[in-house]
């Protein structure tokens, strides 16, 4: 719940910040999160805010190089833990990573109960059969509490694999570059509607003519990611 | 900013319809809600005649859902000033407790409730959810068996329930559950798709097979339920391709199988005609479909 002193309703936004992220760690174990991913989990979050989320992270970048999370899969608000969708879903986005050169490389979610921002046994139990298939996998929950405006740091606690369970990552070897613009750029879809674009594979089963990979939301993200950035 | 009548050029009449639609159908549009409600009770709550205090109760609801505790404490003024001594509005004040996090004061008022009329469905209800909502599942779960050993025809609890159990991982009572609910809405394509869903999630043949024939009658109900349809198609494909069973189940699973991946790609189909954006789900949808028939032969 969000309240601030007037008493005005207040989207989850974020504010224009300045997290400086420690580029200092071993090559290995950097993960980058980018501006497309963040947001499209941010938004998918705030849609469904009385919901547990989750969705699949994708990235576009060869295994063995750099870990790049490049974008998400929003799938489900409803019954996470029930198989069925679950598996239609992965098979699906699957079979969607392997037409656009993608792969599933992580696993996110945000809890309804937004105190508790530590991952589920479902979180867990999808992870793991990522994992199975993608030795650096991550797995993401998002912290409610976090999503506030003047929060100064991103709502994210991620997860990787290590001595057979899924260990803290360490929060220096997150990246998410050019912070302040991403964080713009979430405040413009809210300003803007188009935060209400996105679909989820929930919402794709309830109406098939929308589309879960979000071409359309996409675009939009990517006009407002500027062109200098590079690798956003 | 311009106000919702002019932004789309609907009289206050069409709002009031607009808000009793939604009131009825159970819908939590919240933000839609606060935005007609505020706009209908500050400009027009003189002609809203009696309907306006139900109004008052669900904007005010709504209210809480959007963290408006301005105009949800202005609500809860009109009403209390109204109905000074009701226990539907002493509810009101406990929910608006319970949305600033107040929960030991919203139990209090709750209690009050149930000690001059024991029998308050709606009061019970509220100290349930405020157990779900401090992360006290096994608590809340506890409650509202009891509540429902009181209340055996309680639907929403039912439901309830079942959501509970789903989330603990224990399907077998979540089942019951459910099995209550079809029994009493028996034309309920909701509660049969769900009821299928976590029997396949038990999993093993006994419980595949079950889930396939609940998914069946799910798209009996209504056949354009495409959880439906998609749960139809994997649970008689797990069917066939499961070493276990008989040629002739087999057969008869491929057929089923077969029969949905027909439906699937019309379905898919008629979606995708005309709408280029929805191009990849679509591609996607036919790459899973053959891809799984390979494994299935």
């Amino acid at each position: 719940m969000l309240e601030d002193d007037s008493g005005v309703t207040k989207k989850r936004t974020l504010p224009l910040s300045s997290l400086s992220v420690s580029f200092r760690s071993h090559e290995m174990g950097e993960v980058e999160l980018s501006c497309l991913a963040y947001a499209k989990m941010y938004l998918h979050a705030s849609q469904f805010p009385r919901c547990s989320v989750n969705g699949l992270l994708l990235s576009s970048s060869p295994a063995g190089g750099a870990v790049c999370i490049t974008d998400c899969v929003p799938l489900l608000h409803t019954h996470l833990s029930l198989a069925p969708i679950t598996q239609l879903a992965l098979t699906q986005v699957d079979a969607w990573c392997s037409q656009t050169h993608q792969r599933i490389m992580g696993y996110y979610q945000a809890n309804a109960c937004v105190s508790d921002s530590s991952p589920t046994p479902c979180a867990l139990k999808i992870a793991e059969k990522i994992f199975e298939q993608c030795n650096n996998a991550v797995l993401l929950m998002i912290d409610g509490e976090k999503m506030f405006p003047g929060c100064r740091v991103p709502p994210i606690v991620m997860y990787e694999r290590k001595d057979a369970r899924w260990a803290l990552k360490d929060k220096h070897t997150i990246m998410l570059r050019q912070w302040e613009e991403t964080c713009s750029i979430v405040n413009q879809l809210f300003s803007s509607g188009d935060q209400a674009l996105l679909v989820d594979f929930d919402s794709h089963l309830d109406d098939i003519t929308k589309d879960w990979t979000n071409q359309k939301l996409n675009a939009k993200i990517m006009e407002l990611v500027s062109p200098a950035n590079g690798n956003v | 900013m311009s106000s919702i009548s002019e932004l789309y050029d609907v009289c206050w009449e069409e709002m009031r319809d607009k808000l009793r639609k939604w009131r009825e159908e159970n819908y939590r549009n919240s933000e839609q809600i606060v935005d007609v409600g505020e706009e209908l009770i500050n400009e027009h709550a003189s002609k809203l005649g009696d309907d306006v205090w139900i109004i008052y109760e669900q904007v005010m609801i709504a209210a809480l859902d959007c963290s408006r505790d301005d105009l949800a404490w202005s609500c809860l003024q009109e009403l209390k000033r109204q109905f000074p001594d009701s226990h539907r509005v002493k509810r009101l004040a406990g929910m608006r407790l319970e949305a600033l996090e107040r929960y030991e004061d919203a139990n209090k008022l709750y209690d009050s409730i149930l000690q001059d009329d024991p029998t308050n469905t709606a009061a019970r209800k509220r100290k349930i959810s405020i157990l779900q909502a401090q992360g006290k599942s096994s608590e809340a779960i506890r409650e509202l068996n009891e509540y429902l050993e009181q209340f055996v025809g309680d639907q929403e609890a039912w439901h309830e329930l079942s959501e509970l159990y789903i989330n603990e991982h224990d399907y077998a009572k979540a089942a019951f559950c459910l099995e209550e609910l079809m029994m009493t809405n028996p034309h309920n394509h909701l509660y049969c798709e769900q009821y299928a869903e976590v029997k396949y999630t038990q999993g093993g043949l006994e419980n595949l097979e079950l889930a396939r024939k609940y998914f069946a009658q799910a798209l009996k109900l209504n056949n354009r339920n495409m959880r439906a349809l998609f749960g139809l198609y994997m649970s008689a494909s797990h069917i066939a391709a499961s070493p276990k069973v008989s040629a002739k189940v087999k057969k008869d699973n491929v057929k089923y199988a077969a029969w949905a991946t027909s439906q699937i790609s019309r379905a898919y189909q008629m979606a995708g005609r005309g709408k280029k954006e929805n191009k990849c789900s679509v591609k996607a949808v036919e790459e899973m479909l053959e891809s799984m028939q390979i494994t299935m032969s």
